[in-house]
């Protein structure tokens, strides 16, 4: 069994993570002595880590087994060859069974080989050729054998947080995307999308805080931490399982002030009082892109929430205009006159030619699952991107 | 250190395995409760601590009488235990205490009666201490900590033990307790469900039967854990249950009942008097409660602000965060008052625009779409009885009961 390094251990200074510098003008002191003392730890204790060493993006074993199983994903083929593959398309596929004892340090990627596969995985991303469902399943597979590496090897780094936020950030974008799409196993791929986006986010976190030094957080940790509160906003929909109260308790205080917690909770307080207005404001000035995206359904559910609220409270002799519907929900009128439909609610056109709500209507329902979104007119996508 | 010559380290060591070994013999639970309590630092037990760290072999001394090697087990692991705590290697304590308490346990379970049932509570007690002390040294070395975790496991195992139709039974609420505070500790509170499912569904156990104290433990724990899911019906029965029942000279337990009781009631529209705030020193709850009282919006805002950190750590700053729609309430009814003085054929139309102004005094700066929308809310969560005529921009309110009250009810969601 191997034992691993000071370098593949908690954020000790090894010569690659020196060199390695991220989008920050601070220059972060590390102060070495907790990462020595943890390496040492690690060294004495009963428990030591595999350091990998396959330097490709997929164990030369793997490979050859697959081909000759043509077990192949498109990407990987060939030339469209289904039993042969190069060491530049073939990508280690996640293993479930994979148990520590079983495993050799040839079959793990060390970081910098993780590093360039989630490269390349990721720049699969804009492939035109197959159909998204496809590009995000193999991207998903793979993203997850390479948590299972960094988890093997028990990195835990600021450049193993890099690739984490990376993969949080695919499963957040391709889960919009999924939403957006119509293929026949769109929904449970974006359960299961949810799903491992909820454990990589679980790991981040532990991740974040391992030698946490005090006071002290990551770039992009405020962003992230603020998805959880996204995914949480309703309270019976537990993602992760743990109340929001509880989970605020253990938040410093840092990160409780910063500009992307206390936009979540805003928006978190516009949410449970039902203040949709705030709520769509809010969003659109402020929401950066993966909390727009994260945020979508919860748009969507305001919004009909909104149009329940005014069919159900207006006064019935005053039809209520959609065109200002629209400008309260921040929608394009058409979006409006649909969502009333998937709302079970008639619309009219009036003496003046205005499309209006007449309202007390009774046979108000909430709309299906998994209908498209729509846009969030105001929101600033310069701004996001 | 105090220093510690040989043959008192000898006599001292022999007489806690003389103690001990009667304790057991003549089922004296008190002595063995004493015996047991490291957290109480008490002299007797530093001197033998002193003493085995002196001696180094009292194992030798257990082997040697019969007496004593009939719990041969038992004490060596908590010596180990004893002589780590007391030079401060607390992980090495905790590991001890760990064996020394499922060897215990082992031994507890051939005892027929429940006569040792307090020195059980003792052993769950001390173990989760040390654990978190444990964990404290595990997370200042650097590594992560674990040993609460593990007492968690220990502790369900006492409770199986427990769980059954003799005596003992009535101690399961006990270690039900010390699981929760476990379990809160660690923050993996959705642990409790099955313990909890345990106690209030399993023919074996009465409710009615187990201790007064042990019984407003767990409702205060499982009241609290009906506050975090925001069943605030079910959080008041149980915190109530608790501080009905809890002994009135506890001031400090009155006041943690109270301080998750108190946003709760506000909840369900019932406002805690200023003198009971006064008397447990609730004061970090006044503005809210005066804010409420008088509909100022503002108010409510500003002491969330200000008590931010302490409501946020005890868990309530969320609920207290949907007072605001009670707030509006109040304020409105307040506007209404005010114009029923003044123009009462008229007062029952609330003009959006008057709102806005009601606002504006309060500086919260809204603009008419977004007054529009809570009053579309408010209305839509029969807070205000009435419709809102838009065109005229203008809330009709209805000339019945305009501002119902919540009468126990939380603001339906």
């Amino acid at each position: 069994m191997n034992r691993g390094s000071s370098s593949s251990s908690y954020g000790s200074g090894g010569g690659a993570s020196d060199s390695f510098r991220r989008r920050s003008d601070v220059a972060r002191k590390r102060n070495n002595k907790g990462g020595e003392a943890a390496a040492a730890a690690a060294a004495a204790a009963e428990v030591s880590f595999i350091v990998g060493t396959c330097s490709s993006m997929c164990p030369e074993r793997e490979r050859v087994t697959r081909e000759r199983l043509r077990d192949l994903s498109v990407f990987e083929r060939l030339y469209g060859n289904p039993t042969k593959s190069s060491t530049h398309l073939a990508v280690k596929k996640f293993c479930r069974t994979l148990s520590a004892a079983d495993v050799q340090a040839s079959d793990i990627r060390p970081l910098p080989v993780l590093e360039e596969t989630l490269s390349y995985l990721l720049s699969l991303l804009d492939s035109r050729e197959h159909p998204f469902e496809v590009v995000h399943d193999f991207i998903f597979d793979r993203t997850r054998s390479i948590r299972q590496d960094l988890s093997i090897q028990n990195l835990a780094n600021e450049r193993v947080i890099h690739l984490y936020e990376e993969i949080v950030k695919f499963h957040v974008i391709s889960g919009q995307r999924l939403q957006g799409s119509s293929g026949a196993n769109v929904s449970s791929m974006h359960h299961l999308n949810m799903e491992q986006l909820a454990k990589t986010l679980t790991t981040l976190y532990n991740i974040y805080d391992v030698n946490r030094k005090p006071d002290y957080i990551y770039e992009n940790e405020a962003e992230f931490r603020s998805l959880y509160v996204l995914l949480h906003l309703n309270t019976s929909s537990g993602v992760m399982g743990e109340p929001l109260s509880l989970w605020f308790r253990k938040l410093t205080s840092n990160l409780i002030k910063s500009k992307e917690m206390c936009f979540v909770r805003n928006l978190l307080r516009s949410y449970r009082n039902g203040n949709y207005q705030s709520f769509l404001r809010t969003t659109a000035t402020e929401a950066t892109y993966l909390q727009y995206c994260i945020s979508e359904p919860h748009i969507r559910e305001m919004r009909s929430f909104a149009v329940e609220c005014i069919n159900n409270v207006c006064y019935k002799l005053q039809p209520y205009p959609l065109l200002q519907i629209s400008q309260h929900l921040m929608m394009k009128e058409m979006d409006v006159e649909s969502l009333c439909q998937e709302c079970g609610l008639e619309i009219r056109t009036d003496s003046d030619g205005c499309i209006v709500l007449p309202t007390k209507q009774t046979n108000f329902r909430s709309p299906k699952e998994g209908f498209k979104n729509y846009d969030l007119i105001g929101i600033d996508i310069g701004r996001l991107l | 250190m105090a220093y510690v010559s040989m043959g008192e380290a000898h006599r001292r060591i022999t007489e806690y395995l003389n103690r001990f070994c009667d304790a057991v013999s003549y089922q004296d639970s008190s002595m063995l409760c004493r015996l047991l309590s490291f957290s109480s630092n008490s002299p007797s037990l530093i001197s033998l601590a002193d003493a085995l760290n002196v001696f180094q072999d009292a194992s030798s001394l257990i082997r040697q009488s019969e007496k004593f090697s009939e719990y041969g087990e038992i004490l060596a692991h908590l010596f180990r235990s004893l002589q780590s705590y007391r030079v401060g290697n607390l992980v090495e304590a905790y590991l001890a205490f760990d064996k020394f308490a499922n060897a215990f346990v082992q031994e507890f379970r051939n005892w027929e009666s429940a006569w040792a049932l307090e020195a059980l509570y003792v052993v769950c007690y001390e173990i989760r201490i040390l654990a978190e002390k444990a964990d404290k040294e595990l997370t200042s070395n650097g590594k992560s900590p674990e040993k609460l975790k593990a007492a968690g496991s220990l502790l369900m195992k006492v409770f199986g033990v427990l769980a059954g139709k003799g005596p003992k039974r009535v101690g399961a609420l006990y270690v039900t307790c010390q699981l929760f505070k476990t379990y809160f500790k660690l923050g993996t509170v959705n642990l409790c469900r099955s313990v909890i499912r345990s106690i209030e569904t399993a023919r074996i156990f009465d409710f009615e039967e187990f201790p007064r104290r042990d019984k407003v433990t767990y409702m205060y724990y499982t009241g609290r854990l009906e506050v975090f899911n925001e069943n605030f019906p079910a959080a008041d029965t149980k915190l109530s249950y608790a501080l009905q029942h809890c002994n009135p000279r506890r001031e400090r337990n009155i006041r943690m009942i109270l301080k998750y009781l108190i946003p709760v009631k506000l909840s369900l529209g019932i406002i805690p008097k200023d003198e009971l705030l006064q008397k447990y020193n609730l004061h970090e709850y006044m503005n809210v409660v005066q804010a409420l009282r008088k509909g100022d919006l503002r108010l409510l805002r500003h002491a969330l602000q200000e008590h931010e950190d302490r409501f946020l750590r005890s868990g309530v700053y969320l609920v207290l965060e949907k007072l605001e729609l009670q707030v509006y309430q109040r304020l409105m009814k307040k506007i209404y008052i005010i114009q029923k003085l003044s123009d009462p054929a008229r007062a029952h139309q609330l003009k959006l625009e008057v709102i806005a102004k009601a606002l504006r005094w309060l500086e919260i700066d809204m603009d008419l779409d977004e007054v529009e929308c809570i009053m579309t809310i408010l209305i839509y969560k029969n807070l205000v009885k009435g419709y809102l005529a838009h065109k005229s921009k203008v809330v009709v309110l209805s000339k019945q009961d305009p501002f119902p009250k919540l009468n126990g009810k939380p603001v339906s969601s």
